[in-house]
C-alpha cells in the first residue's frame, strides 16, 4: 500500500493506494500516527485508490474513530470505490464516520452525502 | 594397534596461541617415517605416527587428525585401501588425505584419486613442496571442518525446532479439540427440532463458533459469532464470548434471553481490542410452541431462513459489529417459522469463497444451492453446500473459517395456537 499525506489547515488528507488489509495495517497505522502527532484534527482518508478492505481494516477504522473522538478529532472517508462502499455500508460503519464524495465537502466537515 | 601410533612433541617455535594442526603420518618404513615426521615437526605441526594401514585407521578414528599422509605401499592395508575405507565410513569420510609415493606416474595418480586420495606427495619432494602441499591440504581440511561444524549446528537447530514445532502443534491440536468440543452435538437439540452442521476452520484454530441449546423449557437459543483475525488469539476471544453466551451467564449478566438485550450487553462488555479486533454476532431465540423466532445481529450477515411454503429471507440488516460503538442499543426483530422450515446460520467464509479467478461465491449462489437440495435431508443439504463451495473454490482449503449450521423445525413439533 502507498500513502501520500496532504496537510490542509488542521485537516490531513491521506491518499491511500492499494488494499487496506491486515497485511498493510502497520503502514496505515504509522501514517495515521504521523498525522495525529502533527496535530491533525480531521483525518480524511481518500479511498479512491483502495480496491479492497478486509474485516481487520474495518476494526482499524473503528478504533481510529474512537481514538480521535477522545481528542475531539474526527475521521472521514472520501470517494470509496463501490466494493469498499458496500462493505462500509454492510458493517454500518457510515454511522460512525462520514463518507464524502467531494474533497471540498470533506474539508468543510459536511456530513452529506453519506454512503448507504 | 594403538601402540603402533605415537605422538611427537611439537617444536617450541610452533607453540603458538592458535590450535596446532595435527598430522597423522602412516608409513611402514621407519626411516622414511621418522624423516618425514621430523620435517613436519620442524615446520611446526603436531605429528602422530602409525606404522601400517590398520594402525593408521585406528589412529584416525582416535585422534581425528587435520591431515593424513599415507604411504602408498604398505603390507596388509595399503594407502589406497585405507582411502577407500575412510570414504566408506560415515564418520571419517571427510578426512583430508595425501598419498605419499616414490612414484608419481599419471596412471598411479589417477588410481589414487579415484580411490579416495585428495592429493599426492612425492617422497622426494623438497621441503618447500612439502610445506606447500601440507598447507594447501590443511586449508581444505579447515574448510571441511568448518562446513561440518556449521552442518552440525544446523542439524542441532533443526532438531530443536522440530521438537518445538511438534510440541506447539500438539498444544494447538489440544486447543482445537477443546474449541470443537464447545460446538453442539448434531441431532435433536429440542423435541421436534433437528440440527446439523459443517465446520472447517482455515487454520487449526477457528474464530467462528456457534451454538444451539435449550434456553428454558420452551425456548431454543442459537447464535453464531465471528472473531476477527485468525489463529490462537481469535479462538481464545471467541471462546470468551461463548462463555458469556452460556444460558446461566445470560440469566445473571443480562437478566433476559431477548437477543437484542443480549447483544446490547455483549457490545458493552466486548470493546475493540487495542489491535482493532472485534466480533460480529447473530443471536436468535426460537419459541418452540409458537415457532416464533426473535433475533438480533451485530455486524453478522449469516442467517438465512429457508421457508418451504412461505418466503425465504436473510435475517440480517446493516448493524455495527460488537465494540464499534459501545453506547448503542440493539433491537430484536421477529420471524415466523412454519413446519419443515430450515434456519441456517453461516459464517461469511462460505459465501466469500473465491474462485480461482477471484470471484466470490456469494450469498445468492449459496441460497440457490440450499434451495436446490431442499427435498433432501438437512445433513445432505449442508454437505452439498460445502461440496459446491469447494468446487467453486477449486480446492479444499478455504481462506477463512467456514461454518454452516442448519436447524429444521419438524412436522407436529408445536401447536400454532401457542404464543410466546
Amino acid at each position: 500500500m502507498q500513502i501520500r499525506e496532504r496537510r490542509i489547515g488542521q485537516s490531513v488528507i491521506l491518499d491511500l493506494m492499494g488494499e487496506l488489509t491486515y497485511a498493510n495495517r502497520t503502514i496505515f497505522k504509522a501514517a495515521v500516527e504521523r498525522s495525529k502527532q502533527g496535530g491533525c484534527r480531521h483525518l480524511i482518508l481518500n479511498m479512491r485508490g483502495v480496491r479492497f478492505l478486509d474485516s481487520s481494516a474495518l476494526g482499524t477504522l473503528a478504533l481510529l474513530t474512537q481514538s480521535l473522538s477522545v481528542t475531539q478529532g474526527m475521521v472521514s472517508l472520501l470517494n470509496p470505490q463501490s466494493y469498499v462502499q458496500e462493505i462500509v455500508t454492510l458493517a454500518n460503519l457510515h454511522t460512525l464516520l462520514p463518507v464524502y464524495t467531494s474533497e471540498q465537502d470533506a474539508l468543510a466537515g459536511s456530513r452529506l452525502p453519506a454512503a448507504g | 594397534m594403538a601402540e603402533s601410533a605415537r605422538i611427537i612433541d611439537p617444536s617450541p617455535a610452533a607453540k603458538a596461541s592458535k590450535p596446532m594442526p595435527v598430522i597423522l603420518l602412516v608409513d611402514d618404513d621407519e626411516i622414511t617415517r621418522i624423516s618425514m615426521a621430523g620435517r613436519l615437526k620442524r615446520l611446526g605441526y603436531r605429528v602422530i605416527e602409525a606404522s601400517d594401514g590398520v594402525a593408521g585407521l585406528a589412529a584416525i578414528r582416535a585422534h581425528r587428525p587435520d591431515l593424513v599422509i599415507l604411504d602408498w605401499m604398505m603390507p596388509g592395508l595399503d594407502g589406497p585401501s585405507v582411502c577407500e575405507a575412510l570414504r566408506a565410513d560415515q564418520e571419517l569420510r571427510s578426512s583430508q588425505v595425501v598419498l605419499m609415493t616414490a612414484h608419481d606416474q599419471p596412471e598411479q595418480i589417477a588410481e589414487g584419486l579415484s580411490r579416495g586420495a585428495d592429493d599426492f606427495l612425492s617422497k622426494a619432494a623438497s621441503k618447500q613442496e612439502v610445506l606447500a602441499r601440507v598447507q594447501a591440504s590443511l586449508r581444505s581440511s579447515a574448510l571441511v571442518r568448518e562446513i561440518e561444524r556449521t552442518r552440525d549446528d544446523l542439524d542441532r537447530s533443526h532438531r530443536l525446532l522440530s521438537a518445538k514445532q511438534t510440541e506447539l502443534e500438539s498444544e494447538l491440536q489440544s486447543a482445537a479439540d477443546f474449541v470443537r468440543a464447545q460446538l453442539p452435538l448434531p441431532g435433536m437439540p429440542a423435541p421436534g427440532v433437528s440440527m446439523q452442521w459443517a465446520y472447517q476452520p482455515s487454520l487449526a484454530l477457528g474464530g467462528d463458533l456457534f451454538q444451539v441449546s435449550a434456553w428454558g423449557t420452551d425456548t431454543l437459543g442459537l447464535y453464531i459469532l465471528d472473531a476477527s483475525g485468525h489463529g490462537v488469539s481469535a479462538a481464545l476471544r471467541a471462546v470468551a464470548l461463548m462463555s458469556f453466551l452460556r444460558e446461566d451467564n445470560l440469566a445473571k449478566a443480562v437478566g433476559s434471553f431477548d437477543p437484542g438485550a443480549i447483544i446490547t450487553e455483549a457490545n458493552r462488555r466486548f470493546p475493540l481490542t487495542q489491535d482493532g479486533e472485534y466480533f460480529t454476532l447473530w443471536v436468535g431465540r426460537l419459541h418452540l410452541p409458537s415457532r416464533t423466532l426473535s433475533y438480533a445481529a451485530a455486524g453478522h450477515c449469516g442467517a438465512f431462513l429457508h421457508s418451504l411454503e412461505g418466503t425465504s429471507q436473510w435475517l440480517s440488516s446493516a448493524s455495527l459489529p460488537l465494540g464499534f460503538d459501545p453506547t448503542i442499543p440493539f433491537h430484536s426483530a421477529t420471524a415466523q417459522l412454519q413446519p419443515r422450515d430450515r434456519l441456517y446460520l453461516l459464517s461469511d467464509g462460505i459465501y466469500e469463497a473465491p474462485s480461482p479467478t477471484g470471484e466470490l461465491w456469494g450469498r445468492d449462489r449459496l441460497q440457490a444451492t440450499l434451495e436446490t437440495h431442499r427435498t433432501h435431508t438437512l445433513a445432505h443439504s449442508i454437505g452439498e453446500a460445502m461440496t459446491t463451495a469447494r468446487l467453486w473454490l477449486g480446492g479444499d482449503i478455504f481462506p477463512d473459517d467456514v461454518a454452516l449450521l442448519g436447524v429444521e423445525v419438524l412436522d407436529g413439533s408445536a401447536s400454532a395456537k401457542d404464543k410466546p
